[in-house]
């Protein structure tokens, strides 16, 4: 089920086009990852899904429903540039954006009981914000993003500023959301947060919507049908080649021959067979494009 | 409770529990304590010299020698000189048209002797000294009147002499109606600076807030929750609480102290008690000037100067200009926090708006002057010098129609300057690392949020 979408939204600001003709689908429950290159209009999309700006042309869907100013009370949002009130105490504060984002005090200090015993900083709920390491003032935001359950949450760039283990920390967080049925929009340049967290993309450049679908579906459709085969070190790759296959690489180390192949396609079955007769193949596998190298070749060839 | 009311609520609180808020909380009060001393202390130690005419009805002719109880009895001192006259009309004129400072008129009655009928007409208010200096004078000259020839007069009549009562006028005789100028000068002075001071003062406030939820970036976090434009209005709100409730803690405390003098040091608040002088004692009834004639000591004549003044109107007007004033500026102070990042220079953007501010505060002096002059009347109009200049006019008495269009003008312009500072406000607030250029703002007009 779609629980977001954007029909062909445009934005123009004074000199620039900041959006032209954007449409995603976002399914429910997924992890969906906005890419692009700095001023692609990522930021711009974003904001327009938070209702801080509204587009200048195109619709906007959530739930079903066009978006209207009651939805923010749904979707939880983590700027890239984060920041908190500095001279006010970090309960306080905590207490305050979840009152506006509809929660009742009582309620909310319930919550956020919970997630700050949960990320070991309750004992920072009187201190000055100003006091905290950053790190520790990224969790509060983290935690203000999600007191209030939304149903969609918006990550811009979530993980810049914060070290490997908290950054760690997050990815499993969010990925826990993700399975108590939360649907998260991301934001990054992270290619491996990428990989290892999205469901689906789209990929914008220059205003455009330049690629989008789901992470394993993208991989398949930019495949090179390249192949890493692994043999015993006596054997060399060389002697099986044949027309319609290209050999890239090929390295020997102490114990094995590692080699990269081109195949054409469906030829697979016939290299293998060959090579199956006389030696044994200690490992045979299929390259797939890493999105790093997708978001480059499609950003470049642009 | 409405998203607005929870941006009142924070913004209130946290102004109202800083210590700065409690300083200028007790600070007030002190300021406005000797603001209301300063004037009493004026009056007393006033050290320009006056010219007094004293015209004498009692004069007789006689064989060409004039003769009267009075006549060069009154003695120069440093602060009054008097002189000598017999015709009250030519009197007038020549105080009307500044020879004399002020008139003494010894009206001639059919008692004996001749001693109820005083009256003092000047242009401003005599001094509680020149006030006093008189009254001794006078005294003595009954006095030594008495003991050399015996009227035989009761008790009653005896106490005169100590206390010969005088009625005191600042009168304007050109206008022929009561000006009392300075109390008029004094509250216009007040209102006035005590708008300039809460436009500036919260107004800053607001600009502040704006820009350091901008530098913080917080700002993102919030305008996904909330407009833009009920943010601002929550702060500016907020603020205008902030500063009211501190206008009504010092009024408050300001009371508390003057009371909490006036039982330490009564005299300070009174007239010298020395003189034997008693301010109701003090009260005249002739006939020629008997309505006229009532209370008329000084703090009396203060007082009765309050009552001239059309208080409610004074009133009124003080809380339009003062909510008018503050809110215009609030929204151009908050569009200006808007624009203002780590690096930027505030001082291009914050210019524009604080030189109509100090336009008004220069010509202070020229308003007072002539409450009714040009630039009075123009700065009355322009909305953003009108909260200050106006409501330093109303005292002096202005025409309904010059009120209501100011009043109108205002309003206007309110409204024209918050659409233009919610414009401003929420695209400046998420341009972050980018100096803005007044080009650029133009731009934003362009374009719809």
């Amino acid at each position: 089920m779609i629980i977001f979408s954007t029909n062909e939204v445009s934005k123009t600001y004074a000199n620039h086009k900041a959006l032209d003709k954007v449409s995603i689908n976002v399914e429910q429950g997924s992890v969906f990852g906005l890419l692009g290159p700095n001023g692609a209009g990522k930021t711009t999309l974003i904001r327009i899904i938070n209702q801080i700006t509204a587009p200048d042309e195109g619709e906007i869907f959530f739930m079903g429903e066009k978006l209207r100013s009651e939805h923010v009370y749904s979707i939880g949002y983590l700027p890239e540039e984060r920041g908190l009130y500095k001279k006010m105490k970090v309960g306080e504060q905590a207490i305050y954006l979840a009152e506006l984002k509809g929660i009742k005090k009582v309620e909310a200090k319930k919550r956020l009981e919970y997630w700050f015993n949960r990320f070991d900083i309750y004992s920072w709920w009187n201190r000055k914000v100003e006091e905290l390491s950053k790190g520790m003032q990224q969790k509060v935001q983290f935690i203000t993003t999600i007191l209030h359950e939304p149903k969609l949450l918006i990550f811009d760039e979530p993980f810049s500023g914060f070290d490997p283990i908290n950054a760690n920390l997050l990815k499993e967080e969010i990925l826990a959301l993700k399975n108590k049925g939360a649907t998260i929009i991301f934001s990054t340049h992270n290619m491996e947060s990428v990989e290892a967290i999205c469901d689906s993309i789209a990929l914008i450049n220059k205003s455009k919507k330049i690629l989008d679908g789901r992470v394993d579906e993208i991989k398949q459709r930019f495949k090179k049908h390249e192949f890493e085969i692994i043999l015993p070190k006596e054997e060399d790759i060389s002697n099986y080649i044949f027309e319609g296959t290209e050999l890239i690489d090929k390295e020997t180390n102490n114990n094995f021959q590692v080699s990269k192949l081109k195949i054409e396609e469906g030829r697979n079955a016939e290299l293998l067979s060959r090579i199956i007769q006389n030696t044994d193949i200690i490992s045979y596998k299929e390259i797939l494009p890493t999105m790093n190298e997708i978001f480059i070749d499609t950003v470049s060839n642009e | 409770m409405s998203k607005t009311g929870i941006i009142i609520k924070r913004e209130y609180f946290i102004r109202v529990r800083k210590k700065s808020f409690l300083i200028m909380t007790f600070l007030g009060p002190i300021l406005i304590a000797s603001l209301w001393i300063i004037p009493f202390f004026l009056a007393m130690n006033s050290e320009t010299k006056s010219r007094v005419l004293v015209v004498d009805e009692t004069l007789m002719e006689k064989e060409g020698v004039k003769s009267s109880l009075y006549l060069h009895k009154f003695k120069n001192n440093k602060e009054l000189i008097f002189e000598y006259g017999y015709d009250i009309q030519e009197a007038q004129d020549k105080l009307s048209q500044g020879d004399y400072d002020a008139v003494l008129e010894i009206v001639s009655t059919t008692d004996m002797p001749p001693i109820k009928g005083f009256l003092f007409f000047s242009e401003n208010e005599p001094s509680l000294s020149a006030q006093s200096e008189i009254q001794t004078q006078l005294s003595n000259i009954l006095k030594d009147h008495v003991l050399t020839y015996d009227y035989g007069m009761s008790g009653e009549d005896l106490e005169w002499f100590n206390n010969p009562k005088i009625g005191f006028y600042s009168k304007d005789i050109r206008s022929g109606k009561d000006s009392y100028k300075e109390i008029k000068t004094f509250l216009a002075i007040i209102s006035g600076i005590c708008i300039y001071m809460f436009i500036f003062m919260f107004g800053a406030q607001v600009m502040k807030s704006v820009s350091e939820e901008k530098t913080s970036r917080i700002v993102e976090v919030l305008v996904s929750s909330i407009k833009p434009v009920q943010l601002l209005m929550g702060k500016i709100i907020a603020v205008g609480l902030v500063g009211l409730t501190q206008l009504l803690l010092w009024l408050v405390l300001s009371v508390v102290i003057i009371g909490g003098l006036k039982t330490i040091s009564p005299q300070t608040f009174t007239e010298p008690q020395e003189e034997n002088i008693t301010i109701n004692e003090r009260v005249i009834s002739v006939d020629k000037v008997g309505e006229m004639a009532s209370d008329s000591s000084q703090v009396n004549q203060v007082i009765q100067g309050l009552f001239s003044i059309n208080y409610t109107l004074v009133i009124l007007m003080f809380i339009f200009y003062f909510l008018t004033g503050y809110l215009l500026y609030a929204a151009l102070f908050g569009a200006v926090g808007a624009l203002i990042d780590v690096d930027t220079d505030a001082q291009q953007f914050t210019l524009p708006i604080t030189i109509p501010l100090i336009i008004a505060m220069v010509c202070f002096p020229i308003v007072i002057n002539a409450p009714s002059g040009g630039v009075a009347f123009w700065l009355s109009m322009i909305p953003l010098t009108s909260p200050m200049v106006m409501m330093m006019r109303i005292p002096y008495g202005v025409p309904v129609w010059e009120i209501a269009t100011s009043m109108g003008l205002i309003i206007l312009f309110i409204i024209f300057c918050m659409w233009l500072a919610a414009k401003i406000y929420r695209t400046g607030i998420l341009m972050y690392g980018k100096n803005i250029t007044y080009k650029e703002i133009w731009k934003w007009f362009k374009y719809n949020n």
